[in-house]
């Protein structure tokens, strides 16, 4: 009896697979658009916080940052979807009124997802924000700007080029993460791709399938990122000489 | 009239006193030179007249306002108002790099003083011509040499009329061929009635515009005269000192 490779391995078969994967990816992309916004607000607050230097704020902040990075994200997903009814349980006993059933698994998954970027992209964006330089600062405080004014159109517009590469990252590491949300019940590409190998017992095509659809989403995000990042970047060229 | 009074100025870095009850009336017009040592507290007195540093001791005053250190309650209110009246050119430019020449002299104009972007426009432009950089108006900074730049900056504080301009070593981070284009720019400042506060260590520059010159040491003004008093007649030992050194550091043989 001679086995044939196509017993092991069959290319048709990954791209008979894409497209049915390719069904759940809004549910993939929601997910990433969902945590990354999550991150975005979370990572915002804690960054500002410990660039400011905000007492208070700055020790809750670095307890936050040790704990989401000295566990697996695996591990807090679950803590998530089991902790988050929890609470909400708690709430109702204290005479809230929530459903908890009616709170989508999603929920649980791109806070947990959002909350675990966070603890990076804070430290990005404080990042970007110490490295404003101090001149320019000095600058609009001897002129006479108040530190709002200073911090919107100054340091911001500055911040942003700092920040704009470890943002993107950070999204690209998001909709990665989304597999993550698979152990939690949402069907989302990865989940899909279970569902569909339990049936036909393909598994090497589905994950092969399933990496190629990551890696070109990944490949779409960068270049979009590189658009992005050139226009926050300071022009190699004056601008367009303005009439006088 | 003085324009500006200082009183008792005092400011300390830790345990260090860096500027010890510093006394100085500026009146209009004054063209003062500030000159010493380094490390002597040139650069944290006009910072301090600004309120970039905060001494802990002393009085600033210009006309009405009066402000009291170390600051209190209101204090805040009459810090921002001061700077209202002061410019500051720094060592380093300090441009606001996203912005282009034109954007950075226009910038104080519409945040502090609440021009509309025509207004804030046709002055800045006035002012970038006034330097001799109209044609650079839409350059970012790093696409212009540290010359252009500190001249942006300068234009950048003028735009503001400021009653009293602060320069702390506006020379000293250039490339030695572009500090004569900013030192012509300061001298046509200097002619056109600004009143200013300069620290350099271009002797001779700052023999030949100033009207006043102070020589500071271990945080005190131990001269204070015209240029030929100050320059040629000092009354420290100190001063002498420095002024000697400063003179053998130009001789030929000291340059390789
Ligand atoms: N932010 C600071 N923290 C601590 N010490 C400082 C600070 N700024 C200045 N100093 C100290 O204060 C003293 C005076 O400094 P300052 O910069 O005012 O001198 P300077 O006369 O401008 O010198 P230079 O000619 O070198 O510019 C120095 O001993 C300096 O080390
Ligand atoms: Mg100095």
């Amino acid at each position: 009896m001679s086995t044939n490779f196509s017993d092991f391995f069959s290319l048709e078969l990954v791209w008979k697979r894409i497209p049915e994967l390719i069904k759940k990816i809004p549910i993939t992309l929601e997910l990433a658009l969902f945590s990354f916004l999550v991150s975005i607000v979370v990572g915002l607050l804690i960054g500002v916080a410990r660039y400011k230097k905000i007492k208070v704020l700055g020790s809750v902040a670095t307890a936050f940052l040790s704990f989401m990075r000295g566990t697996p994200m695996l591990i807090q997903l679950y803590v998530a979807y089991y902790g988050i009814p929890a609470v909400l349980k708690i709430f109702n006993s204290w005479g809230a009124n929530i459903n908890v059933n009616l709170v989508p698994k999603l929920v649980y998954a791109f806070v947990a997802l959002g909350l675990y970027q966070s603890a990076f992209t804070s430290e990005t964006i404080r990042a970007a924000l110490e490295s404003v330089d101090k001149g320019e600062i000095e600058a609009g405080t001897a002129m006479g700007m108040t530190y709002p004014q200073i911090f919107r159109r100054v340091i911001i517009p500055e911040a942003i080029e700092n920040a704009l590469p470890g943002i993107n990252n950070s999204i690209i590491g998001l909709i990665k993460g989304t597999s993550l949300a698979s152990t939690c019940g949402i069907i989302e590409i990865t989940y899909q791709n279970q569902i569909l190998a339990g049936r036909d017992y393909r598994y090497l095509e589905g994950y092969v399938a399933l990496a190629i659809i990551y890696w070109v989403i990944t490949l779409i995000l960068e270049r979009v990122f590189k658009v992005v990042e050139k226009k926050t970047r300071i022009p190699e060229q004056p601008k367009e000489l303005a009439e006088v | 009239m003085a324009i500006l009074e200082i009183k008792g100025l005092s400011k300390k870095f830790n345990n260090n006193v860096v500027l010890d009850g510093i006394d100085l009336t500026i009146n209009p017009g004054d063209i003062i030179g500030v000159v010493g040592p380094s490390g002597t507290g040139k650069s944290t007195l006009l910072r301090s007249i600004n309120l970039l540093e905060r001494p802990e001791e002393g009085s600033i005053s210009f006309g009405e306002l009066k402000l009291d250190l170390p600051l209190k309650g209101n204090g805040k209110k009459t810090v921002k108002e001061l700077r209202m009246h002061m410019g500051m050119v720094f060592q380093r430019f300090n441009l606001f790099e996203h912005k282009t020449a034109l954007a950075n002299v226009m910038e104080g104009l519409i945040t502090v003083q609440k021009k509309t972007k025509e207004e804030a426009r046709e002055i800045a432009l006035k002012e970038l011509e006034n330097v001799g950089l109209l044609e650079w108006q839409n350059h970012y900074p790093k696409h212009m040499s540290g010359g252009q730049q500190q001249r942006v900056a300068i234009a950048r504080t003028l735009a503001m009329r400021p009653d009293i301009i602060l320069l702390d070593e506006p020379t000293s981070a250039l490339d030695p061929e572009l500090v004569t284009e900013v030192l012509n720019i300061i001298k046509k400042v200097a002619e056109q009635g600004y009143t200013m506060l300069l620290v350099s260590h271009e002797m001779d520059f700052i023999k030949k515009i100033s009207t006043r010159v102070l020589f500071l040491d271990g945080g005190k003004i131990i001269e204070d005269g015209s240029p030929r008093e100050v320059f040629g007649n000092p009354k420290s030992a100190r001063a002498r000192e420095f002024f000697a050194k400063m003179n053998k550091l130009k001789e030929p043989d000291y340059i390789i």
